[in-house]
């Protein structure tokens, strides 16, 4: 657990669109899923994660509904709204870009400059 | 972000707050459980499994506090808590807020009651459909210094032939008319008019009909609308008299319609009983034909989409016209015309905006005082600020909160100041003088209403801004340090406050300065001589009907006989018979020209105010005889013509001759010039207004000037009311249906002739007394707070040697040194606004000596009186009690 990365400052809400574009989550599977699929790598404040949540539903990325959890309890479900899809795919495309010129960056040689 | 889920998401929030917080309880809920059965799943032992899922979590509140701020719902809910948290700190310091609530109450209220006259007089719309159209017009001879008169039947009706710029113009005048037949004579508030008055002002009939154009031409049937006043409290609101025919001065009038109570015709007097045709009334029947008299007065409205300018052009090119067409008679007279509403309330707006702008100041200083009350507390509670922004308060949390503690406040004013201006509202309509247009409607309402609230939120905020700010911006530090104890104020909030104070002190000066040039002015007009002695005098008016009395033989036999019969009576000797009277009738300005002297060059007309008067006028009303003979009973009809002058006639017209025996030639009507021999020379009479310097005057004996009625003037050391009851008698005995009007006795004349002022000067005063007792409490609440932070200071001074004396001393000069700075400001102000009330004074200067040094005086012993017990208290200091808590 002490290898475990701080999350990037407002990566969190893409995190978040991502995990619920697989299919609908409750908040406590929403951190399930993004420490799953990180492989433990991330440390989410889950505090955190639920004013993101709602934040995200106030903008109408996410919508949610009540249901029922695995194991037979009630809880709120989120899901992927349109827009949140397209917001999910435009922040990805500005990551993508991001990434790759923040790595061109780190990869340039004195010769290069 | 789509705006429909940030609605959504707000509706939900405040419409469905409860439920969304219990929504977020489950969710969170849910989410510490779920985490703890992971846990238990991998062997945790239940109680540590939510012990840790609840630590992992991190701070459940904050999470809850940041959700809501997301939802937006933090802004409604903080005020709500704002305004709870404010009602508490109210409630617990009771004094505080009972004074700042009453300062307000009275502040607000004033306002709000002077408003209400402000609004019903200037601001409200006439009651009429598009006031905005409506003009007065009138005539003006400018060579000749006439300003402003009626128009002439003649040009009025070449006026409606001739412009394109009016949709309608009418013309109306009024009168008195007896009603017989129906119990007692009465004279009723006539206003004759032409036909087009009603249409003009889309004035709709509560029954039958308005007046037709045949109604308006001469031989036609007489006839008569009611007012509903009038129809019912006279006619028992009986529908039967439409159709019928009434008696008004002697003569049947068929009554054809009835206008709604609301109904007057603007410029005169809003109680109008019946309108008649012009045509049909006695007087100004007559005056139709005549070229030379300008006596109508004409509304006019505008078409639609045409301009004041435009309008004016176009009457120019009339006037020009009719001038050439009749030179002797139109030769340099010009219409002019102005908005009707600015005419109606002209002389009233000036002093109405003093009073207004006074009334503005009375709250200035009230909130002055309150910021000064806010400051005070805002040290005491410095700790409490310190500290809740040391627990993580955003400042302008603090400032928000602090604001609606004052918003708070100015509301608890406002409702109480709004009950206040209900209750002022109702006596000022009482107070004011009768002669203000639109009175009859001043009243809280809607408008009225929201003015207060808009006061009481821009008070909340003049009030409570600095405090708030200073509150806000607390050293954090230092307060935390000092402790609760009031040892030290910080320097920015000491000033503020004695800013506050001198600010207090300066505008109350101007307030007393404003009320004493006020004051002032009243009493030099109460105690002016007006030339003649209202003592003991009574007047009583008579009018006699003119289709009965229509020859002046007739009214010179009504007059003789009742002058006659009066002197009869014991203790009546002293009667007499004119008209008009001084200041209470409207004067009668006749053009003059001296026989045997050279015209006068143009522009210089000679007139004179003309009173017709019989021989026992000047000993009844005290006027002194200078030189020559008064009028005696040989002066008749038939005996030559003669005049009396005043001596300003007399020193003005005949400077280096002797005036008796110089002829004057002049008459009533005017064009019925005849010489007269000048054989007296009288006082001067103020005889327009207290106010006004006494003008020419000239007198002629009522028997060769007779009229069809006048005012009866007698001298008597009995009762009114027998005095009263015996004219009634002996008018009753020569003609039973003659009713007898406007019964006064001339020091109750001269009285509400000074109405206005006296009703300006006393509110003015009330408001000045009101700022001087503000402006004490603001000065005392300074100085003994300031004491009470410098009891320690004393304790040592008392303990060095000070004597008490000498403390008291130091507390009266801080005093003073407020009060100081006050005064020099609020004499510049004062000087500076003195200026615009000179027209308004009379008989004293705007920068009165007496009334600046005076009102400056007034303020110091003020301040001096509300310094008297914190520096009573600062000598009683026991430096041994005060060194103690060391």
């Amino acid at each position: 657990m002490d290898k475990q990365l701080d999350l990037l400052q407002g990566t969190l809400d893409m995190l978040i669109l991502k995990a619920v574009s697989l299919g609908p989550l409750h908040g406590y599977g929403v951190l399930l899923r993004i420490q799953q699929i990180s492989g433990n790598c991330l440390e989410i404040q889950q505090g955190s994660l639920y004013p993101a949540l709602y934040r995200l539903e106030h903008q109408g990325w996410l919508t949610s509904e009540w249901g029922e959890s695995e194991n037979k309890r009630k809880a709120k479900f989120y899901r992927l709204t349109a827009a949140g899809r397209r917001r999910l795919q435009s922040e990805t495309e500005k990551w993508n870009r991001m990434t790759d010129v923040i790595a061109a960056i780190l990869h340039s040689k004195p010769e290069e400059v | 972000m789509t705006l429909w889920s940030r609605i959504r998401s707000w509706s939900r929030a405040i419409l469905y707050r409860a439920r969304t917080e219990r929504e977020m309880d489950a969710e969170l809920r849910f989410h510490i459980d779920a985490f703890a059965e992971d846990l238990i799943r991998r062997g945790v032992p239940r109680e540590e499994a939510q012990r840790r899922a609840r630590m992992e979590f991190g701070g459940i509140e904050s999470a809850k506090e940041a959700c809501r701020d997301i939802r937006g719902t933090s802004f409604l809910e903080s005020l709500f808590q704002d305004f709870r948290f404010a009602l508490r700190m109210l409630r617990k310091s009771p004094v505080f807020t009972a004074a700042a609530v009453l300062t307000l109450a009275l502040g607000i209220g004033a306002n709000t009651a002077i408003f209400s006259v402000v609004y019903a007089v200037l601001l409200r719309p006439l009651p009429f459909d598009q006031p905005d159209q409506l003009v007065l017009l009138f005539e003006a001879k400018l060579q000749d210094g006439i300003k402003k008169t009626g128009a002439s039947y003649v040009d009025f009706a070449e006026w409606q032939e001739q412009n394109h710029v009016f949709s309608a113009i009418a013309g109306a005048q009024r009168h008195d008319l007896t009603l017989t037949g129906y119990d007692d004579p009465s004279v009723l508030d006539t206003v004759p008019v032409t036909s087009e008055i009603f249409s003009l002002l889309q004035a709709k009939p509560l029954a039958g009909r308005t007046f037709v154009a045949e109604d308006g031409k001469p031989g036609a049937a007489p006839v008569v609308i009611l007012s509903e006043t009038l129809w019912r409290s006279r006619f028992g609101a009986n529908p039967i008299i439409l159709g019928n025919s009434i008696t008004l001065d002697q003569r049947p009038f068929t009554v054809v319609g009835i206008m709604p109570a609301s109904f007057h015709v603007p410029v005169f007097t809003e109680n109008q009983d019946i309108w008649i045709p012009l045509v049909q009334d006695p007087l100004f029947g007559g005056w139709m034909t005549r070229r030379g008299g300008h006596w109508l007065t004409v509304v006019g409205r505008l078409t639609p989409g045409v301009s004041m300018a435009k309008a004016q052009a176009e009457m120019d090119a009339i006037s020009d016209r009719l001038a050439r067409k009749f030179p002797a008679e139109n030769a340099g007279w010009t219409a002019r015309l102005a908005p009707l509403q600015q005419e109606l309330v002209g002389n009233v707006r000036s002093p109405l905006f003093v009073l207004f702008g006074a009334v503005g100041l009375v709250l200035l200083i009230a909130c002055a005082n309150i910021a000064n009350l806010l400051l005070t507390r805002a040290h005491s509670r410095a700790r409490e600020m310190a500290l809740r922004l040391a627990l993580g308060a955003a400042r302008n949390r603090i400032l928000r909160q602090l604001l609606t503690e004052s918003a708070v406040l100015g509301l608890l004013g406002a409702t109480a100041g709004i009950i206040l201006a209900y209750w002022g509202a109702q006596s000022l309509n009482s107070l004011l003088p009768p002669d203000l247009p639109g009175t009859q409607a001043i009243r809280v309402d809607g408008w009225v209403l929201g003015f207060a609230l808009l006061l009481s939120v821009a008070a909340s905020l003049a009030f409570g801004l600095a405090p708030a700010l200073l509150g806000a911006n607390s050293d954090l530090q230092t307060n935390l340090k000092e402790g609760a104890a009031p040892s030290g104020e910080g320097r920015r909030p000491r000033r503020a406050r004695g800013f506050l104070a001198g600010l207090e002190v300066a505008l109350a000066l101007v307030l007393v300065v404003t009320a004493g040039l006020f004051v002032r002015s009243f009493m030099a007009m109460t105690s002016v001589n007006p030339g003649f002695r209202a003592e003991h005098v009574l007047k009583a008016e008579i009018s006699l009907p003119q289709f009965q009395y229509s020859t002046p033989q007739q009214w010179t036999a009504f007059s003789d006989a009742l002058i006659e019969q009066i002197q009869s009576q014991p203790g009546l000797e002293q009667s007499a018979i004119a008209v008009p009277l001084p200041v209470a009738d409207s004067c009668v300005n006749l053009g003059f020209s001296i026989a045997g002297h050279a015209a006068l060059s143009p522009g210089t007309l000679s007139s004179a105010d003309y009173v017709s008067a019989s021989p026992a006028y000047f000993r009844v009303m005290g006027i002194p005889l200078l030189r020559g003979r008064t009028f005696s009973a040989e002066d008749s009809l038939s005996a030559p013509r003669v005049a009396i002058i005043n001596e300003a006639l007399a020193r003005f017209y005949f400077p280096q001759e002797e005036a008796l025996g110089q002829r004057l030639v002049f008459g009533f009507p005017p064009d019925s010039n005849v010489s007269r021999e000048i054989v007296g020379v009288v006082g001067d009479v103020r005889d327009v207004a207290l106010s006004q310097e006494p003008g020419p005057m000239m007198y002629v004996p009522f028997a060769q000037a007779p009229f069809w009625g006048g005012e009866v003037v007698v001298k008597s050391s009995l009762a009114p009311s027998s005095v009263i009851a015996a004219i009634r008698q002996v008018v009753q005995r020569i003609d039973k249906n003659l009713p007898v009007t406007g019964v006064a006795a001339m020091p109750g004349v001269l009285d509400s002739s000074v109405a206005q002022p006296r009703f300006r000067a006393g509110l003015l005063g009330l408001f000045g007394i009101l700022a001087l007792v503000l402006a004490a409490t603001g000065i005392f609440g300074v100085i003994s707070y300031s004491v009470s932070c410098r009891t320690h200071e004393f304790g040592i001074r008392v303990a060095l040697g000070a004597s008490s004396h000498g403390i008291r001393k130091m507390v009266l000069l801080e005093g003073l040194r407020l009060a100081a700075a006050g005064l020099g400001a609020g004499t510049i102000a004062a000087l500076a606004l003195a200026q615009f009330l000179r027209s308004q004074i009379y008989g004293v200067g705007a920068y009165d000596p007496v009334t600046f040094a005076g009102a400056a005086l007034l303020l110091v012993i003020v301040a001096l009186a509300a310094c008297y017990l914190p520096a009573r208290r600062a000598t009683r200091v026991d430096p041994i009690v005060t060194l103690r808590y060391e």
